[in-house]
């Protein structure tokens, strides 16, 4: 059954939700790619295996992670690795896909999470300090493929990133097929005007899929370069109910779906709010 | 060698003895098992010049720079996880406030072989990660050579060995063998890399509890310097088995982060001016605590590991 009403937020989780396949093993990257994580776990994909950079295999868990070694990613687990090894595991080639945020990309799928140098700037002295890689260097890399997921804003999509945190498809056609990286690199962007997927030869980035409320003109507008279209640019397909209900049971405050607190938030309440939601999670294993 | 005698002290002592300015430190544990006690004190004894070697950090490394005790980050990554902006890193990175801090460059997994390598007392280790991106470009400790015997490409990272590490745990015995439960992290591997290794635990154990589940011990206590007991040490992340997360604490946390002056304003109320471990979790009090504590045993228990065999059957 189809939703009734959703938010843009929530079609992006459901759509890299189901970029996710069954059966793969999947590394999931911090922030919405967790939310899209337990969709495709609950939903299609339930013979999946996710890993988790703190360690953690083929979690289950009551709520969405709030980061990559929280202790839903590691309960109910399959095993409990060191960092290094499972690392190591997705090097040696045992991980299909990645699913990892970004903050500046170029044509090509290379990602920028690391510095915003601004006019004046440079690595040393940056107008904006990002996070820094964590795991996105390493799942980029050797996870068997990727599936990127972030906001189109005015200065994200550029034709020259700052500073390459993660390869992407490299200068573009066999360019990252000579470096002998382990991974196939990313095969799919997931933003909230739409869904970019990369030329099978020139690994070139074009639109393939346009959200509602979005128009190509608006998004060629915020893209540096001349963005490709797909000759048949389809519509999104629009989430289940089922996966809705998931991001609700999952996370009930809606933290992972943005939602950021202005005021002091009340202990008791917050308590409250997720004892019910645990609850209600019947974990079946 | 170390000694196997009774290794048990206090967090103020183990800070004073091990970790003099200019040091460098690791942290155990990351959303879970994060050694919070230890942090606040290292900030109350003002630590200054301090090399963070990390892979990923959340609100221990971002509280650490917000109070001035570091000028290094070696590691992979600064932030608040999903819950929000590492505005201390930022503002230390961008404007020197409080002070300005210095970035070497790594992945996570990169960082982590850089562990590895110490953990196994040898020079490096080889990756096929950082090819291809601006992280060798801008830190010269990572060499993009060929592989001596089949000539394709690799990356280089050399040894990181942190002066100090701290590591909570879920139960130790006086002598610092300590059991995990959960997420590992890198622990085990950096309590072999670092120089000195301060554990604290949630619980003081006999040794002949930890030789019932030998598996569990992750950290040996032949690496163990100083064992001490600190319960509610991760609050306001988990120690799995034991208490859940109080995650409005580090929400209202950044309400106060977004300025310096507003960070400064929590760490003198939650930090600076409270005198000790207890008193700090009689501020929070018990009813919280105890909330914790049953939210965590109405999730998931640990286990005992007994045979079941022929009864079930």
């Amino acid at each position: 059954m189809i939703a009734e009403k959703y938010s843009i937020k929530e079609l992006m989780a459901v759509s890299c939700a189901r970029e996710i396949k069954n059966g793969e093993r999947v590394f999931i990257g911090i922030g919405l790619p967790m939310m899209s994580a337990l969709i495709a776990q609950n939903t299609h994909a339930k013979d999946s295996v996710f890993v988790y950079e703190g360690g953690g295999v083929g979690g289950l868990s009551r709520r969405v992670p709030w980061s990559i070694a929280d202790n839903p990613t590691a309960e109910n687990a399959l095993m409990i690795h060191e960092m290094w090894r499972l690392f190591s595991d997705t090097q040696a080639g045992f991980i299909d896909r990645g699913v990892i945020g970004g903050a500046q990309i170029d044509k090509y799928g290379n990602l920028n999470t690391t510095v915003i140098f601004g006019k004046s700037g440079n690595y040393k002295n940056p107008k904006i300090r990002l996070p820094g890689s964590g795991g996105a260097n390493d799942i980029g890399s050797s996870t068997g493929e990727t599936t990127i997921i972030m906001q189109l804003e005015k200065g994200k999509f550029v034709e020259k990133i700052d500073y390459i945190t993660t390869p992407g498809h490299l200068t573009g056609g066999v360019a990252r097929q000579r470096t002998k990286l382990v991974g196939k690199g990313p095969s799919s962007l997931i933003c909230q005007k739409g869904i970019f997927r990369f030329h099978p030869q020139t690994k070139e980035m074009y639109l393939d899929v346009l959200f509602p409320g979005s128009t190509v003109d608006e998004i060629k507008a915020l893209i540096d370069w001349d963005i490709k279209i797909a000759e048949n640019l389809k519509e999104a397909e629009p989430p289940l109910k089922i996966h809705i209900d998931i991001m609700k049971k999952y996370d009930p405050r809606g933290i992972m779906l943005g939602a950021k607190s202005n005021e002091e938030e009340d202990f008791d309440e917050f308590f409250e709010t997720m004892r019910q939601a645990y609850k209600e999670v019947v974990l079946d294993f | 060698m170390r000694s196997r005698k009774d290794k048990q002290t206090s967090l103020r002592e183990a800070v004073k003895t091990y970790l003099p300015n200019g040091s460098s430190i690791s942290f155990g544990g990351l959303g879970a098992r994060d050694p919070f006690a230890a942090l606040y004190e290292i900030i109350k004894q003002g630590v200054k010049d301090l090399t963070l070697m990390t892979t990923s950090i959340m609100d221990i490394g971002n509280i650490l720079i917000g109070a001035g005790c570091v000028s290094k980050v070696e590691g992979a990554y600064v932030w608040i996880g999903s819950v929000g902006s590492g505005l201390n890193y930022r503002r230390a990175v961008e404007q020197g406030v409080p002070v300005k801090v210095e970035t070497e460059e790594y992945s996570n997994y990169s960082a982590s072989l850089r562990f590895l390598a110490a953990s196994m007392n040898i020079p490096f280790m080889a990756t096929k990660s950082l090819i291809g991106s601006d992280i060798p470009k801008y830190n010269d400790k990572i060499k993009l050579v060929n592989d001596p015997f089949t000539n394709e490409p690799v990356a280089l990272v050399s040894a990181a060995s942190p002066d100090v590490v701290f590591i909570h745990v879920q139960k130790a015995d006086t002598a610092g063998n300590g059991q995990i439960w959960g997420i590992l992290m890198n622990d085990p591997t950096l309590a072999r890399a670092a120089k000195k290794v301060v554990l604290t635990c949630e619980e003081i154990v006999s040794t002949r509890e930890i030789r019932k589940l030998p598996n569990l011990t992750a950290i040996p206590s032949y690496c163990v310097d100083a064992v001490v007991k600190v319960p509610f040490c991760s609050h306001p992340m988990w120690t799995a088995g034991y208490y859940w997360c109080d995650l409005p604490f580090r929400r209202n946390f950044m309400l106060y982060n977004k300025t310096q002056e507003g960070f400064e304003k929590w760490l003198k109320e939650w930090v600076m001016d409270v005198k000790d471990w207890d008193t700090f979790l009689a501020k929070l009090g018990k009813d919280r605590l105890e909330k914790l504590v049953q939210m965590e045993r109405d999730n998931y228990n640990i286990p005992a590991f007994v045979y079941e065999g022929g009864a079930k059957r």
